[in-house]
């Protein structure tokens, strides 16, 4: 229960509804068990002749506990299903206060993309924490309860069956099936892991697979392992299944008990025959309310999990911003700033091979360097770093003098233009999506950097759809640098912001650029070695080092590696 | 869903097993309500004394246990039919894909055919596992029911006849009503949905902008609109279940009300018919009334069966392997390519009746630009995928004719992006190896390939792992693994797809030396981007929308082909600029 702690305190805020769920449940609940009770005493009073009043009574009472139950019931799942999604909607914020410090670092140190997609898939399979795993078993313990204090009015003995029965059905064997179901869940988790690996490396990698001929031995493999995975499923399929008849033979014993119990009790002359088919009809009918408590094992574990996985994140990561928030210093960004890099080293979690070695830069202000070099040089993350998403390296980084670390992330943020290789654009319109970038901007302006973009041919109203996927990869790197440009700050961090941008464009954009940011302090990580020549310096990097750096005609009259790069960019066609 | 009914329906055992439980469970449910009616009327009303009724009693014990043993009998013969039904579908998705998933892959859907063998398999599960079982169940208990109702009191069993079909009729129109409510919502609903991630994704951009904060608000907003949307949709549902309620909870007061009134006034009916057919009306509506939420987990299954079911009927034009052996020869095999045609499918793009004749140990370069038909000439000359018209002949015989076994032992294919096994990066080089490769050829291998020196500065050497879950390797990296398998393998084809962008110059000097020393021996077939592999080619292919235009040397072509100088000079004057 204790990972569980937080969604409880949350749900816990939607009080009303909760509590209308489980009044209405409890009504609903003892509205069948008034219903038949009550028919089983009609009856039997009915075969001894009664006076006509009782009957009628009864009768009345008939319609009456129908009526209660059926309307209960609606009520119950219309106050159980609102407190639901406006708990998700708490969790929801509670959970996104929590996260967004954390931001962007957090993103860099999980580096599986899916974890968001995790976050998100988490919260939402936590709806069923409130309506199968939470308010049943509250429910089931009031009406069976309720029901015990009435059979007790008749008979003690059957009133202690039942007892018995709420113990076993409620407490008993969920209990012992949860503890049961866990290993099983969790060795289903790693089958369904393992099946997606194997399916994915079998058509991912189909034409390497086929071509050395291990197609086949692959497809066997997956089969097996694909039919591991169903095996498991079986079995946790055929436990609930065992869940579900323990307790309906355990609710079917305790029925049996109290006829018997009953008609003993009858026949001894100690319990009035009038009332031994209602007895019968009670336990009978109380027992349905021990259904859900068969679906209680699986859906309390997929809570605890999913509520533990959530709740890592955060904690773990909160840990470590604590304290250092006191003594930020003080910079001023408003101009374009110097940096400094001293013997930079950094290392990924979970890797030995170091991103960055023994970095020295010194760019001044107003400077313009280009960082160049293969894939997985180190070119982005030393971007990274000076944006602080990572903060475990070594040496130092300086902005102005003043080590990046004393700095404030905020403030960094706020005076940087950042283009990213990935950047996001939300669902809304193409005017939202810019108006990021800073109040008030009017739409002259913003029309006036589309068309700096080359993007003149959108409307401010154009919609923008999830992650900008109706965006070319070369309208979304052109929207994000018409958005920092919007901004305006005085340094500029452009992780390969043209990659997908043809040429001529690029060139026409980077006029722009340099125009506008022409006292700026200006960082461009480049893939391309076209279009550097104005650049003041270029840092060629390799496997984390950086290998040569200076103008690019010093560059190419070394003839050293940037200049045998730039031989090969000439090679290739397309 | 038809098709799913059939595939229950074959299989018989499981049905037959079905339905005798399901009979089984009718009499004893039937058998419950009369013991315990026989006991109650005993003790009560003829006031017999406890021994009497042990006999019942007991037999009522068995009857439970009978109860609760079929009820799992059925439960669990579900859980094995939809077993067996996954293993089916995933079987024959395997070998689908086995046989030709080269179109998806090419068409980059690799991702939605994991989702489709992984997901929509598992979906189909509830429709056998919950559905198919009660559907039987229903139509058989519910009938027996109403049967022994009948016998012991008509008046009875014709209320439960005439209140019953209002349980059906307001399911589908109810469901009807939800479906097209919850069609109007969609859009809305996952809009609303969608909100969160959209802005978890985007949180590094906000961040970068400082407007996190505000989107809190926004959240809570579109949460709160999620859950109105849902709840308005959900309302009918609710109010459907309500009305159900209603009608057997009516329904059975009816019976009730009955049974009561001709017990007493009448005095025309005994008390152990009347507490009988109490009994029973219940256990009559809740068995119509779980069809009911079956009936609900089963259509999930059916839009995931209806995925599985149009793969695999998707047409597909398989590869066919013949049993001819390609004996190694001195000299690598002579190619030919007769009207070579191809084509993804209608609309789609398509090669168009290529012509060209490759001879032992040349050098090919296949030159056009992105989308001109390069990459599929490369994987039509692979042998993984078949022509549609026309033919590759090889030593004077049809590619396809020869084993599939001997034509990829001699070949070589080396991508742009070479994948990587899990596994160790020495089984990864091996995997080129004809037979179980020493690790001491695995090392030449390595060395030649330019990244035994990486290799040896892991800390497990050659054993570490890589790929899937493993350590990933640069872009580089990959191309010197794929270069080692090459170099282990000796192949006599070489089919190589030049990268365009982005390594580092050592793998660029290391693959210009290693493609030179594998050509010597061998054919190589690049799709080339780079000048000095089209200039020292003995011939290029110069494609242009799936058609080859021209052949010829690098001289040749920029003498004829104007498009081909175009190319070329357009380029070079771009990047000399």
């Amino acid at each position: 229960m204790n990972e569980l702690r937080v969604v409880i305190k949350l749900m816990m805020k939607e009080k009303k509804d909760v509590l209308l769920s489980i009044l209405f449940g409890f009504l609903a609940g003892m509205g069948a068990v008034a219903l038949f009770a009550n028919s089983g005493y009609l009856i039997s009073k009915a075969a001894i002749t009664p006076p006509l009043y009782i009957l009628t009574m009864s009768i009345a009472l008939l319609k009456l506990f129908s009526v209660t139950r059926a309307l209960s019931r609606y009520a119950e799942r219309l106050y159980s299903h609102r407190a639901t999604f406006t708990k998700l909607s708490n969790l929801r914020v509670y959970f996104f206060e929590r996260l967004e410090p954390l931001a962007p670092r957090i993103f860099h140190k999980y580096r599986s993309g899916d974890l968001l997609s995790r976050i998100v898939g988490d919260v939402e399979s936590l709806q069923n924490f409130f309506l199968r795993v939470y308010y049943p078993p509250i429910v089931m313990i009031i009406v069976f309860l309720a029901t015990i204090a009435f059979t007790a009015f008749f008979s003690i003995h059957v009133a202690v069956f039942l007892i018995l029965g709420l113990i076993l059905t409620g407490f008993v064997v969920p209990l012992w099936f949860t503890v049961k179901q866990r290993g099983i869940l969790q060795q289903l988790r790693e089958l369904r892991g393992n099946v997606s690996t194997e399916a994915t490396e079998f058509l991912y990698g189909f034409r390497d697979l086929k071509l050395y001929q291990r197609l086949d031995e692959q497809e066997k493999k997956l089969t097996n392992t694909a039919d591991g995975y169903v095996s498991e499923q079986e079995r946790e399929s055929v436990q609930e299944l065992s869940n579900q008849s323990v307790i309906q033979t355990l609710s079917l014993l305790v029925s049996w008990a109290v006829l018997g119990m009953g008609a003993y009790l009858v026949a001894g002359g100690s319990l009035d025959g009038v009332f031994l088919a209602m007895l019968v009809m009670t336990s009978i009918t109380v027992f349905e309310n021990a259904t859900p408590m068969s679906a209680f094992p699986r859906y309390y574990e997929d809570s605890r999990r999913a509520s533990s996985r959530l709740f890592s994140v955060i904690e773990e990561e909160g840990m470590e911003t604590r304290g250092v928030e006191d003594d930020w210093e003080q910079i001023d960004l408003t101009k374009a700033p110097a940096i400094d890099v001293e013997n930079l080293s950094f290392t990924f979690p979970g890797e030995k091979r170091l991103a960055l070695k023994n970095i020295h830069l010194s760019l001044p202000a107003g400077s313009k360097t280009a960082i160049v070099g293969p894939s997985g040089s180190g070119k982005s993350t030393l971007i990274q770093l000076l944006l602080k998403m990572n903060k475990e390296y070594e040496g130092a980084i300086y902005l102005n003098g003043t080590s990046v670390r004393k700095i404030k992330d905020e403030a960094i943020w706020k005076g940087s233009n950042v283009i990213m290789q990935e950047n996001h654009f939300f669902y809304g319109s193409i005017g939202e999506n810019l108006g990021l970038a800073k109040d008030d901007l009017s739409e002259g302006e913003m029309n006036a950097v589309l068309e700096k973009v080359k993007l003149e041919e959108f409307s401010l109203t154009d919609s923008v759809l999830e992650k900008g996927g109706n965006l070319s990869g070369g309208e979304k790197q052109r929207l994000a640098i018409a958005r920092a440009m919007l901004k305006g700050s005085k340094l500029w961090l452009m992780d390969e912001p043209t990659s997908s941008v043809d040429v001529l464009t690029e060139r026409m954009i980077f006029d722009h650029l340099l125009h506008q940011g022409d006292d700026d302090t200006m960082i461009l990580v480049s893939h391309r070695l076209i279009g550097l020549e104005k650049m003041d310096q270029i840092i060629v990097m390799d496997q984390g080092e950086i290998i040569e750096s200076g103008t690019y005609e010093e560059l190419m009259d070394k003839q050293g590696y940037f200049y045998e790069m730039k031989q090969i960019e000439n090679s290739v066609l397309m | 869903m038809k098709q799913l009914k059939e595939i229950a329906r074959k299989q018989k055992n499981s049905m037959y097993t079905l339905v005798l439980m399901s009979i089984l469970l009718g009499a004893v449910i039937i058998a419950q309500a009369y013991l315990i009616v026989v006991i109650v009327d005993s003790i009560f009303l003829q006031g017999e004394s406890f021994h009497v009724i042990l006999p019942a009693l007991l037999s009522l014990i068995v009857v439970l246990g009978g109860r609760s043993f079929f009820t799992y009998v059925i439960g669990r013969t579900g859980v094995k039919m939809a077993s067996k039904v996954k293993r089916n579908y995933r079987k024959a998705l395997l070998s689908k894909y086995a046989r030709n998933p080269m179109q998806g892959a090419l068409k980059g859907q690799s991702g939605e055919k994991v989702s489709i063998l992984l997901d929509a398999v598992d979906e189909i599960d509830s429709y056998f596992s919950k559905y198919y079982p009660q559907m039987i169940q229903t139509t058989i208990v519910p009938i027996m029911i109403l049967t022994a109702i009948f016998s012991q009191n008509w008046v009875s069993g014709l209320i439960m006849i005439v209140t019953a079909p209002f349980i059906p009729i307001f399911m589908i129109i109810i469901g009807k009503a939800t479906q097209r409510k919850s069609e109007e919502q969609l859009e809305k609903l996952a809009q609303f949905s969608g909100k969160f991630l959209d802005i978890l994704q985007g949180l590094t951009t906000l961040k970068l902008f400082g407007r996190a904060k505000e989107k809190q608000e926004a959240i809570r907003q579109s949460s709160l609109d999620y859950r109105d949307a849902t709840m308005t949709v959900l309302k009918i549902a609710f109010v459907s279940s309500l009305m159900l309620e209603f009608i057997s909870m009516l329904s059975i007061a009816l019976v009730a009300l009955e049974v009561g009134l001709r017990l007493i006034i009448y005095e025309n009916l005994p008390f152990f018919t009347a507490f009988f057919v109490l009994i029973l009306a219940p256990e009559f509506f809740n068995s119509l009334k779980e069809l009911g939420s079956a009936f609900h987990s089963g259509r999930g299954s059916m839009g995931a069966a209806k995925k599985v079911i149009d793969e695999l009927e998707e047409t597909e034009q398989p590869v066919q392997w013949g049993d001819a052996p390609l004996e190694e020869r001195k000299e690598p095999p002579a190619i030919e390519l007769r009207n070579l045609k191809f084509s993804y499918g209608e609309g789609s793009f398509s090669l168009k009746g290529v012509m060209a004749s490759i001879p032992p140990a040349s050098d090919v370069a296949i030159v056009g630009r992105s989308g001109s038909g390069k990459t599929t000439l490369l994987h039509l000359l692979s042998g993984i995928i078949a022509p549609s018209q026309g033919e590759i002949l090889v030593n004077g015989k049809g590619l396809h004719q020869y084993k599939e076994a001997e034509w990829f032992d001699q070949l070589a294919y080396i991508s742009q992006n070479p994948y990587l096994f899990s596994g160790t990066i020495q089984e990864n080089i091996a995997i080129g190896g004809k037979e179980e490769a020493t690790i001491e050829k695995v090392k030449m291998a390595a060395e030649k390939a330019g990244i035994a020196e990486m290799i040896s500065k892991l800390e497990n050497g050659y054993s570490t792992e890589i790929g899937e879950g493993g350590r990933g390797l640069s872009g580089g990296e990959k191309q010197r693994i794929a270069l080692a398998r090459a170099f282990l393998k000796k192949p006599s084809v070489i089919l190589f797809d030049e990268p365009t962008v982005g390594l580092d110059l050592h793998t660029e000097r290391v693959l210009q030396r290693a493609m030179k020393e594998l050509a010597v021996t061998s054919t190589v077939i690049t799709v080339a981007h780079r000048l000095h592999t089209i200039r020292e080619a003995d011939q290029i292919l110069f494609m242009a929308n799936g058609e080859l235009v021209a052949k010829g040397t690098h001289e040749e072509l920029l003498l004829s082909n104007s498009e081909y100088r175009s190319m070329v000079s357009v380029h070079e004057g771009g990047n000399t600029k």
